[in-house]
Formats: structure tokens, C-alpha cells, sequence
């Protein structure tokens, strides 16, 4: 254990005074902060750090105001209006790499793994019935692929039309989420060129941004046959009953990174320890939030979708907060299953900031065109790292475990920063974060590069 | 050499090409402390003469001089009375006779100005509506407000534009005296134009008549001889008056007629071609007469451009 | 005597309901004082009676109306839902102010209050282990009731796809044997094709026949069971109250301020000991720093103050400040401008062009281009001296000045200004001439003629051009707020229908009645000024 604890002291040594080793509030340089979010559960750790009183506990007053878009919200971080948000995971890296708004932002905090899904309209989902009879039950097998909208795809196409989805954001895991589960059953979802900044470019359908809150307005009007969103969208959309989501990002990719606690390269300059002060409250509310009982029940999730229920903060209604973060997932309304990883918090070391997560996003960037120009391996290694702050993470970890707030078991102390290889994909492709090119090939839809 | 005297004025509106004399070679002479009434018909270009005398309006040829010396602005000299009154509406009664005497007397203190005020309100009987606004006011009341203004200036000449046209008859008669009364106890220079031929000889020293229009003039005065003070009731007996009135009356009738005349034999010209006008660019205050139709060419599309 | 008192007293009342537009209430007025009982009754009956009823009817037919027109993404909410949400924005309004309280209570009271709030919050979790008790109850019956509803058309679907199974398997066999018969030399391709047609048409006709009976089973489970949502809403009620209880003993005990102080203290003196004791040189200066780090922290949470969440009325507040700063701008530009173009036809033509352009510019535009405009000039908005100095000042302080409001009022303005430099212009150019003789006689100079004549008597249609200003800004703002997501009553209702919570629908109405008193007590406010420098008589329409 000591040993352990010296290499991470010199780990650690550049960003932390040996004076704040001890339990005791960090000498954080601002202590009033004005956090951004958007109405979405995974919001959840910052809004817990701060009901919790942990902000408070190291001397931060934090506020929390809820921004009206994913654009809004990334622009306020970049003028300084905020201090930090609740973010997309592609935005960093994107905003990093000039795709969209150039500005450099990073990241030391992971906030939750999975909690999206794919929901499509009851049409949708009555003509997929018809061309896959196994679905025609109240609780078909899991997990469904798009094969079974191969042939809807095609017979609108025939007709001149290309089916609309939607998903939020041009760099938001959705995005790459629904193009994965499309491409998987060889649906083009179209490709970004250096022209076509919508991603139009060739797809078999047509897939546009749409703000969360109005995802089930659009496919109720008709706007959209079907989207990727994260909650509580597609479990309103059971609730009023307009869409049945088929397939949650669990199946797509299983502990998929999904949200990250992003700041601007200046502000994380001129505040370290403020930063790790912020990041050692997230830790902690983020391991409330996972926090089970000797069953594995996950105690404190009620009360945090109460929380989140009060209008300033989600503000949607409790019974459908609590449909997906209770460990349940409702996929028709008699169709209710259990997912307890349906939103991780803290689980399977996910708060981490991991490297692997930012080089498969590039990778899908680069998929999908966004990326215009094929790159380097090394390229995708270097851009990870310059948004990935793993060190800030580590010292506040560092910080908590010897105030007794979390177990040495809880933190991945001696990882490189890249998960092994994992194929638990819907196409069952592996993925390695240390191969980007070779990933980048293995797919038959989305650009390929040479190596 | 006179005190105020035409020389030789005229003036015309309109552009060059379509140009409308209204006043042509006015001579006319005023000594001191005389009260010159001038009659005419409507439109025949009295606002203009006045305004002319006011040093309102410059004219295209001739001058006007007071004291030897050319009017070419106004002056507090000239003290001007408005026909309708010209009151600011936002002022009370007080505020705007200050207004006017501030501007003469520069240097008086508060209570001098006050004092002066109410000095010439009181002189036309109006001290218990000084605090009033003009709206509140009725048409009398108004008038002697602004005489009290034009008097409180202390013009060396009064000139007076039809100052009790829109009045009543009695509310007409009281001010009639008043303005004699002012007159007579307080000596200056009068021109009044007026419409009213009963007025004039009631009033003036001497009457001269304005030809119809267009291209007007003065025509010779008629002096009035009847002593002073005359007694409206009694003055109707007087055959002196009786005479002098039916004089006028027949002048100005006889003048009509050749107008009438004249535009009787002007009937047989052959009509020009002319489009409608499109009074809806006029502005808001259509012009009288003649006028309208001068006006309607000059008036600028752009200025509606807003509306 | 009395009586003439009383007379200055009805005609206070009356001019003062003519100032304020109110004449309606006329007739009232009269009649408290007798004047003709007769008339103003029949005048209450026709101005104030007819209308009432009138109103009252159009909310009967809302009430009527609204329950009828269900949509999946809500009902339409009927006039109780909406005061009911107008309540719950109360309550929550109410308890971030209990909040505040408890956070800075100290002392005795302090713990008394805890001492409540603790006994209430037993109580109260009583009543909810009750209520969840009976909502377990209704979900269970609503399970059972489910289930006997369901059954029978559940068995009625097994029974149509059983019937058409075996139909399809029929025709299955039929074009088995036509092919076979082809095989054999003894069919026809026609008879096949006709066969595997069959079978289409069976496939066709069996889905009709399933999706009638699916689609009764949705609409059974759509169906509302009502117990069990009163239910539900009174469990979430109590819920409610108890979480707000739980953050009332946490501002009561650890996050009171009084307590986060005596913390701080005790930490202070441990390390004063700690310091008198250091004997070593690196010892002395860690502790030392340590001390002076926690005399800052003590000073500073000696002076912190309770954060609180926006509520409906800061956020009207917040409004209505924004509205004034957009509309005070819009002022200042419309009216100098303005009086320039009435004066100068030549300032007039230069401007023309650029009024004509502008003014029908959708405001969202303009808040677009001075979200990028305005953020250019604070480049660190938190500490950019202007918005230190705006923050600390009083009553305006708590409203948060921050670069969103100042581009929402910039939008305000902009869209503000048109109206009033437009009018102030034309009120310029169309002075009475008989006013511009007066002036000219009187000899005044350009000053006087501007400040004595000009400004006077434009100002009744500056003033109209200012209250339209008003109205429109009023406007703008609830976009530009719902756009900026600056915090407003725009903001209110974009976050209500962002939230799409059962009470979504009903807040946005809540809302708009809000933002609809509002905007009718500035334009009265106008009216008001409007009457004041008005000199006709002739009443401002309104």
C-alpha cells in the first residue's frame, strides 16, 4: 500500500502542493462556480455534488443552471459564463480537433456510462414486427437489430424518400450510436464531407439534430420516424405512448462512455485545485449514486430522481425519471425489464478519464467523415491525451481515499489509460483504443484508412 | 418719411414655372401711434400681408420698412397676433406670456418677470385664469391671452391678423373694447386686418381695402373722422358711420363683382388637361383655396414616407 | 361642507380611474356616492355584468373544452390544473425563502426550528409509508382490473392468430401442392402464382385482423385508472415535502451558516494549538498558512449568503428589469435620433434606408447577433469590473447581471427603438406651424425652439411611440429569454416545456397569463405617463 501511494504521489507531484496531502478543504483559487447542464438524468452527479453539499464540503459554492442546447451550453463554457458542464463526450474532443466551435477543452471526470436508447414511432415498430415475426411478442428477444428496418429503409427509398431520424448533436454519442446501429445491419446513415456538414452524403436516411425535449413531439408530428436520446426522452415516449425504443446503448456498445464533466484548457490552468476539488465531488456523488445495498439494489437512486424531479434541475416528472434509473427499463408498457447498468455512475472504474474513450470517438469522427483527412495512429493517441486529464482524476482520488470517502479498489491507480480490447459491440467488431486504424477498417460502412 | 411703410411689395408662391402671385406692388404708409384696418375678402392674401409685415416671410420684390429701418426677420418691434391664437397648449397662461417676455427682457428677475405678467394679464382681465392651460380655456379667453403675450412684449407696432374672426358677437364686442381701450391708454402702432367693415370703422383711424386676389393689392384708404370714443349703440344712428360703411360695403361688393367677371370671361379658355391629385399625400392641414392645388404639386412623396 | 368633501373626493377617485384607464369603474364610484343609482346601475349591468359573464363563459368553455382535447404529449390542462401549478410555483417559491431563513437562523431559534422540522418530518414519513401502502394497494387492483379487461381480447388475439395460422398453413399447403403438381406436369404456373397470391392476401387480412384487437389493448392500457394516479400524486406530494424537510434539518444543522462558522472556529484554534506547538521552521510555516487559510475561510462564511434557485417571481423580476434596461436604451437612442429625422429631411434620407431595413429584422436575429457581439466585449464575464459593479449594487444585485441579459436587452432595444424613433420623428415633423411662428417671433434660438416647442409638443406621440416601444420589447424579451435561456420568464417556459413533466403544459399557461398581466400593467403604466404629458384633451386610445 505505501509503496503505492509514493508512485502516485509522483504521479501527482506537478498539479498538488504536499501541503493539501491531508483531509482538509484544498486552497482552491475560485470558490464561487457556475456549472451548465442540460435537462437529461445523467446530469445526475453534478446535481447530487451539489444537493449533497460535496461542492460545499470543499469549500465551493457551486450554482447549476440549466442550459437550452448541447451549442449553447459549449459556447458558455468557451466565453467563461460558465465554469464547467455537464457534456457530451464528443464535444471536448470535437471542440479540440475545430469540428464545430474550435476552443480547447478537456476533461478529468467521466460522469455515467450507457443511459441512451433507440426509439422508434409505433409504425415503425409495427412494420418491423412484420418483417421479423419474433418480434410480434410482448417481450421479443433482446438485443434488436436494425435489420428488420432494412427493408423499411428500402421500400421508402424506392419511393424517392429517405426516412428522418434524429439524434442531438453532430459530435454526440447518439449520433455515432444510431449510425453504429444502423451501419451494423448495412443501413448507410450518410457521410459528413468537407461540404456536407449535415451528413447527408449517401444515406440511405436522413439523420438531423433535433434538442432532446422535443424528440417525442417530432415523432409524434411525424418529424422523425425515429431518434437516439438519452433519458428520461425515450421512457416519455412509452409513457404517453408514441414510440417503442427497441434498443437501449447497452446493446449497442455494453458501458459505452456516454457524458464528461468538460472545462475550458484556461480555466483547468488557472484553477487546479479547484478542479480537483471539483472532480473529488463528483467522485463522491458519483459513487452515491451507485451505491447498493448487500442485494445490489441501488439505494440511493429514488432519492436522487426525486432530486432531480424539482424543476430547476430535470424537472421531469418522478415516475418517469424513476423508470430508467431505478435499474429498470419500461420497452413497451408491458414490456418493463431489468438494466441495472442501464446508467452507470461509479461502477467498472467508469468516472475514469479514459483515454480509449476519446480514441473511439475520434475513430468514429473519422467514420463518418467528420475527420476529412485520414490520420495517424499516433494522431489519435496525442488528441486523447491533450483532452483526457486522468492526472487531475487521480489526485483527487488520491485525496479521497485518504479522507476515507472511497476504497482503493474503487480507482484504477496504475492503468495507461486505455481499457483492454473489447468486443462487446452489437456487431461484435473488437475494438482496441491502441489501434485506431485497424478498428477504423474493420467496419464495411464509413471511411477506411490506410495504414 | 412714415413710420411703417410697403414699398412697392409683391410675392408669389409656387414653383417657377407655375408660379401664383399673391401680392402685387403693395404700397402702404403708417405713421405712428395710427390704427390702420385692413379689409378683404377671404383668401384674398391678408395672412400673407401680415406675415410680411411680421418679417415672417420675405417679399420677391419691394421692401418693408419700420422706422426708416428694412424688416428682414421678425422683431420685437413688430409684435405679431396670431388669428387663431397660437397658444402653446402645454403652457398655462402664465408660462406662455413669461415665455414671450423672457425673451424681450432677458435680465429681469423672477418677480420682475412675474409682476410684468400679470401686469398685462390683467390688462386684458384674464388674472383669474392664469394658472389655466389653453385647452382650458374658451375662445375669448384665449385670444386676450395671447394679446397678452403680443402686449407684453411691448411692440412698438401691434399687428393684429383677424384677431376676433372666430370669436361671437359678444365675445367680440368686449374685446373690441378692450383692444381700443389699450389702445388708446397705451399709444402704439395698429395694423389689423380684419373681414368685418362694422369692426373697422368702428375701430381705425383709417381703412384700407385689399383687392381680390390674385395678385392683390391696397387699394386707397378710406379715412374714418368719426371721434373717438365711439359708442357702438350710438353709432349706428350716426350717419357719418352710415355713409362711410355703405362706401366700403359698395367698394368691396364692386370688387367682387369684377372678380367675378373676370373669372366669367376666363371661363371661356379652354380647360387644361389635368389628373386627379392624390390628395392623400397633402398634409395634415390642407391648405385653403387656391392653395390646396399649388400645394398638392410641391408637397414631397417622402416626407409620407413613415405614415 | 361634508357633502362638498365628498364630492373632492369622488371626483379624486374619478380622475384618478380616467388617469389610469379604468373608467369602467365609473359607474361604482358613482353609485357609492348616489349619484343617479338608476343609470349607473344599468351601466355596471352593460359595462362590467355583461362583460364578466362574459369572460366567465369563455373560461366555462376552456373547462368544457380543454378535457376533450387529449394529445399523447398531454392534455390540455383545464383552468383548475393551471392554478394548481401557479400554487405549486408558490410553494416553491415560499420554501426557497424558508430555506434562506433556516440557513441563517442562530441560536435557540435555531434549534427549535430544528426540533420542529424534525418532528414534522417523523410525522410526515408516517403519512407516507401510508399512502405508499395504498398506492402498492392500487397497483395491485390496477394490476388485477388489467388484467380481467385484458384477458379476454388477449384470448381473442391468441384465437385470431391461431385461426389464420392455420388459414396460412392451409394455403402453405395449397401452393405446396400446386408446385408440385407443375412438378408432375399436371399444373399450371398460373394456378401456382394464384396460390402463392392467396396466401398474401390471408397474411393481409389476419394482421388487419390482429392489429384491430392490438390496437384495443393499447388504448386499454393507455386508459387512465384514476385512483391510482391521485394516488401517485398524493405519495409524490408527501415525498416532496419530505425531501424539502430533509434540506430544512441539513440548513438547520450542518449547512446552517452560524454552525459552518463555529466549525470553521474549532478548526482555526486546533490549528493556533498546532502552530504554538510547531517546533520546527517548515512545521511553523505550514500551520501558519493553514491558519491564515482558515481565518479567510471563516471571514468568508461569516458573509455567505443563502444561494437561492430561481423562482417564478425573481424570474418576473428579472424580466422586468431586462424589459427596463432594453426599453431605456431604446430610448435614448429612438428619441435624439428621432427628433434629428423629424428635423432635417436630410437626416431623415440618410436613415430611411437603414429604419426600413432593420425594423422588420425577426428579433431572434438580432439576439443572435448580439449574443456574439455583446460576448466579444466580455471576454471574462465573471470578473469584468462592469458586471462587479451592477452585482453589488442593491435590489438590482440578486438578479444576476451577466452578458445574457445584456444581449436579451440589447435585443429588446433593438427591436424597442423602431417604434418610438419613428414616432418621435413624425411628431417632430408634424409641429403645429402656427407653434414654429411663435417661435420665430419670439426670437428663439435653436436651443429654446428645440427645448420649449419642439420636444413639447412632440412629446404626446413620443409617448405613443414609447408605450408601442414598451409592448414590443415586452415581447422580444419572452423570446429572446426562451432563445438565450437567460434567466426570465422566458426561461421559465422554455425550462416547463423542456421538462415535459405532468405539470409542463399547465405552467406554460400559468405563463402566458403571467406574461399577459405584466405586459398590460407596463402598457397601463404608459398610459398614465402618456396622459400626464399629453396637452389635448382628446384621451389616449386604449
Amino acid at each position: 500500500m505505501i509503496p503505492r501511494i509514493t508512485r502516485i504521489l509522483s504521479l501527482t507531484a506537478l498539479t498538488v502542493t504536499a501541503t493539501s496531502l491531508y483531509a482538509e478543504q484544498l486552497d482552491v483559487e475560485k470558490d464561487t462556480l457556475k456549472f451548465g447542464f442540460i435537462k437529461l438524468t445523467d446530469c445526475a452527479p453534478i446535481v447530487i455534488a451539489k444537493e449533497m453539499g460535496y461542492f460545499e464540503e470543499e469549500g465551493l459554492q457551486v450554482e447549476v443552471t440549466a442550459q437550452p442546447n448541447w451549442k449553447q451550453l459549449l459556447d458558455n463554457v468557451i466565453n467563461g459564463e460558465l465554469d464547467g458542464a455537464h457534456m457530451l463526450s464528443g464535444q471536448p474532443i470535437a471542440a479540440t480537433i475545430g469540428f464545430g466551435t474550435k476552443a480547447h477543452i478537456v476533461t478529468a471526470y467521466t460522469l455515467d456510462l450507457n443511459g441512451n436508447a433507440i426509439t422508434v414511432s409505433n409504425d415503425i415498430w409495427k412494420q418491423m414486427q412484420e418483417n421479423d415475426p419474433a418480434l410480434d411478442t410482448e417481450t421479443p428477444e433482446h438485443p434488436i437489430t436494425a435489420d428488420s428496418l432494412k427493408p423499411i429503409v428500402q421500400a421508402a427509398k424506392d419511393e424517392g424518400k429517405r426516412l428522418p431520424m434524429g439524434m442531438v448533436f453532430p459530435v454526440s454519442t447518439h449520433n455515432y450510436e444510431i449510425r453504429y446501429w444502423l451501419a451494423a445491419a448495412g443501413i448507410n446513415p450518410g457521410m459528413y464531407t468537407s461540404t456536407d456538414i449535415k451528413g447527408f452524403t449517401g444515406g440511405d436516411i436522413e439523420l438531423s439534430t433535433t434538442p432532446p425535449p422535443q424528440m417525442p413531439a417530432t415523432l409524434e408530428s411525424g418529424k422523425n420516424v425515429a431518434y437516439c436520446v438519452g433519458e428520461p426522452w425515450n421512457q416519455q415516449a412509452v409513457a404517453k405512448g408514441i414510440g417503442v425504443p427497441v434498443v437501449t446503448n447497452y446493446d449497442i456498445w455494453k458501458n459505452n462512455p456516454e457524458k464528461v464533466f468538460g472545462v475550458t484548457k484556461k480555466w483547468a490552468d488557472e484553477n487546479p485545485n479547484t478542479h480537483i476539488a471539483v472532480v473529488k465531488a463528483l467522485i463522491r456523488a458519483g459513487k452515491w449514486l451507485d451505491e447498493t445495498d448487500a442485494d445490489g439494489n441501488l439505494v440511493n437512486r429514488e432519492e436522487a430522481c426525486r432530486i432531480l424531479s424539482q424543476k430547476n434541475y430535470v424537472g421531469a416528472d418522478y415516475d418517469v425519471l424513476k423508470a430508467s434509473m431505478t435499474g429498470y427499463f419500461y420497452f413497451q408498457k408491458s414490456d418493463k425489464r431489468e438494466m441495472p447498468d442501464f446508467n452507470v455512475f461509479f461502477k467498472y472504474h467508469s468516472t475514469y478519464p479514459w483515454y480509449s474513450d476519446g480514441v473511439w470517438f475520434l475513430t468514429q469522427m473519422r467514420r463518418w467523415g467528420q475527420i476529412t483527412e485520414p490520420k495517424p495512429a499516433e494522431w489519435y493517441a496525442e488528441t486523447a491525451k491533450e483532452v483526457y486529464l486522468p492526472k487531475v482524476y487521480l489526485a483527487a482520488a488520491k485525496h479521497l481515499l485518504q479522507e476515507g470517502y472511497i476504497e482503493e479498489s474503487d480507482i484504477p491507480w496504475d492503468t495507461d489509460g486505455y481499457k483492454a480490447p473489447t468486443d462487446e459491440f452489437i456487431d461484435g467488431i473488437t475494438y482496441d483504443g491502441k489501434d485506431p486504424i485497424g478498428y477504423l477498417n474493420s467496419h464495411t460502412i464509413g471511411n477506411k484508412d490506410e495504414i | 418719411m412714415s413710420y411703417l411703410e410697403i414699398d412697392n411689395a409683391s410675392i408669389g408662391f409656387g414653383p417657377y414655372d407655375n408660379r401664383t402671385e399673391v401680392l402685387t406692388d403693395v404700397n402702404l404708409s403708417v405713421e405712428e401711434n395710427e390704427f390702420v384696418a385692413i379689409v378683404g375678402f377671404s383668401g384674398a392674401g391678408k395672412s400673407t400681408l401680415i406675415s410680411l409685415l411680421a418679417g415672417l416671410i420675405q417679399p420677391d420684390k419691394g421692401e418693408i420698412r419700420i422706422g426708416g429701418k428694412i424688416i428682414t426677420e421678425p422683431s420685437p418691434r413688430l409684435g405679431i397676433m396670431f388669428q387663431n391664437y397660437s397658444l402653446l397648449p402645454w403652457l398655462t397662461v402664465f408660462e406662455n406670456v413669461a415665455l414671450a417676455v423672457k425673451q424681450v427682457f432677458p435680465k429681469y428677475s423672477k418677480e420682475e418677470l412675474k409682476e410684468h405678467v400679470e401686469k398685462y394679464v390683467g390688462m386684458v382681465n384674464l388674472l383669474p385664469a392664469l394658472g389655466k392651460k389653453p385647452s382650458e380655456l374658451s375662445g375669448g379667453m384665449r385670444q386676450r391671452a395671447s394679446l397678452a403675450r403680443t402686449l407684453s412684449m411691448k411692440p412698438e407696432v401691434l399687428l393684429l391678423d383677424e384677431p376676433l374672426s372666430a370669436l361671437d358677437a359678444l365675445t367680440r364686442a368686449v374685446i373690441q373694447d378692450e383692444i381700443i381701450n389699450i389702445w388708446e391708454s397705451d399709444k402704439r402702432t395698429i395694423v389689423m386686418i380684419t373681414n368685418d367693415v362694422d369692426e373697422a370703422v368702428l375701430m381705425a383711424d383709417r381703412i384700407v381695402p385689399l383687392t381680390m386676389g390674385p395678385a392683390a393689392t391696397l387699394d386707397d384708404a378710406f379715412p374714418v373722422d368719426l371721434p373717438r370714443p365711439r359708442n357702438r349703440t350710438t353709432l349706428n344712428t350716426n350717419p357719418a358711420f352710415r355713409r362711410l360703411r355703405n362706401d366700403i360695403s359698395k367698394y368691396m361688393v364692386n370688387l367682387n363683382d369684377e372678380a367675378k367677371a373676370l373669372q366669367a370671361s376666363q371661363a371661356v379658355v379652354e380647360l387644361p388637361s389635368i389628373m386627379p391629385i392624390d390628395f392623400s399625400v397633402l398634409p395634415l392641414k390642407p391648405a385653403r383655396g387656391r392653395r390646396r392645388a399649388v400645394i398638392a404639386k410641391v408637397v414631397d412623396r417622402e416626407t409620407t414616407f413613415f405614415k | 361642507m361634508a357633502e362638498k368633501t365628498a364630492d373632492a373626493i369622488k371626483y379624486k377617485i374619478l380622475r384618478f380611474l380616467d388617469v389610469t384607464g379604468f373608467t369602467v369603474f365609473d359607474p361604482i364610484v358613482r353609485l357609492a356616492f348616489r349619484e343617479e343609482p338608476k343609470k349607473q346601475l344599468e351601466s355596471i349591468f352593460k359595462f362590467l355584468i355583461i362583460p364578466i359573464m362574459f369572460i366567465c363563459f369563455c373560461v366555462w368553455v376552456w373547462w368544457t373544452v380543454a378535457p376533450n382535447h387529449k394529445t399523447k404529449s398531454g392534455e390540455v390542462p383545464t383552468p383548475d390544473v393551471v392554478m394548481q401549478s401557479a400554487r405549486i410555483n408558490h410553494t416553491f417559491s415560499e420554501r426557497e425563502k424558508t430555506k434562506e431563513t433556516d440557513f441563517l437562523l442562530v441560536g435557540e431559534e435555531r434549534l427549535a426550528a430544528l426540533a420542529a422540522v424534525e418532528a414534522e418530518m417523523e410525522s410526515k414519513s408516517v403519512i407516507l409509508a401510508e399512502l405508499e401502502a395504498r398506492l402498492a394497494q392500487h397497483e395491485s387492483n390496477y394490476a388485477q382490473v388489467l388484467e380481467a379487461r385484458l384477458a379476454p381480447l388477449q384470448k381473442e388475439l391468441d384465437e385470431v392468430k391461431a385461426k389464420y395460422d392455420a388459414i396460412e398453413a392451409e394455403k402453405k399447403v395449397l401452393i405446396t401442392e400446386a408446385a408440385a403438381a407443375i412438378e408432375a406436369g399436371t399444373g399450371t404456373t398460373e394456378a401456382l402464382l394464384a396460390a402463392i397470391r392467396a396466401e398474401g392476401i390471408a397474411k393481409d387480412e389476419s394482421r388487419a385482423a390482429e392489429s384491430i384487437i392490438k390496437d384495443k389493448i393499447d388504448a386499454i392500457r393507455s386508459d387512465k385508472y384514476k385512483p391510482l394516479e391521485t394516488a401517485r400524486l398524493d405519495v409524490n406530494a408527501v415525498a416532496d415535502q419530505i425531501q424539502f424537510l430533509k434540506k430544512r434539518v441539513d440548513f438547520l444543522s450542518q449547512s446552517n451558516r452560524s454552525m459552518k462558522v463555529l466549525e470553521a472556529e474549532e478548526t482555526l484554534m486546533e490549528y493556533q494549538a498546532k502552530l504554538a506547538k510547531a517546533t520546527t521552521a517548515k512545521a511553523a510555516l505550514s500551520e501558519a498558512k493553514r491558519v491564515v487559510r482558515a481565518e479567510d475561510s471563516i471571514e468568508r462564511l461569516e458573509k455567505q449568503q443563502y444561494a437561492s434557485a430561481m423562482t417564478v417571481y425573481l424570474q418576473v423580476k428579472r424580466s422586468i428589469f431586462t424589459v427596463f434596461v432594453g426599453f431605456v436604451v431604446a430610448a435614448i437612442i429612438a428619441i435624439p435620433v428621432g427628433i434629428l429625422c423629424g428635423l432635417s429631411r436630410i437626416a431623415m434620407a440618410c436613415l430611411t434606408p437603414i429604419i426600413s431595413i432593420f425594423k422588420p429584422v425577426s428579433p431572434v436575429v438580432w439576439l443572435l447577433i448580439f449574443q456574439i457581439v455583446v460576448g466579444a466585449f466580455f471576454p471574462d464575464p465573471e470578473s469584468h469590473p462592469f458586471f462587479l459593479f451592477f452585482n453589488s449594487l442593491p435590489f438590482i444585485g440578486n438578479l444576476g447581471i451577466n452578458p445574457a441579459l445584456i444581449f436579451s436587452g440589447c435585443t429588446v432595444a433593438m427591436c424597442a427603438v423602431w417604434p418610438a424613433l419613428v414616432n418621435t420623428a413624425l411628431g417632430v415633423a408634424s409641429i403645429d406651424k402656427d407653434h414654429i411662428n411663435v417661435a420665430r417671433v419670439l426670437r428663439l434660438n435653436f436651443w429654446e425652439r428645440l427645448t420649449k416647442i419642439i420636444i413639447p409638443s412632440a412629446m404626446p406621440l413620443i409617448f405613443a411611440g414609447l408605450r408601442i416601444s414598451l409592448g414590443v420589447g415586452w415581447m422580444v424579451l419572452i423570446a429572446a429569454e426562451a432563445l438565450s435561456s437567460s434567466d426570465g420568464l422566458g426561461k421559465f417556459v422554455w425550462d416547463e416545456y423542456q421538462n415535459g413533466s405532468s405539470f409542463s403544459f399547465a405552467n406554460i399557461i400559468y405563463a402566458c397569463f403571467v406574461v399577459g398581466i405584466i405586459g398590460f400593467c407596463l402598457d397601463r403604466m404608459m398610459i398614465v405617463l402618456q396622459r400626464f404629458v399629453s396637452f389635448d384633451e382628446s384621451g389616449t386610445s386604449l
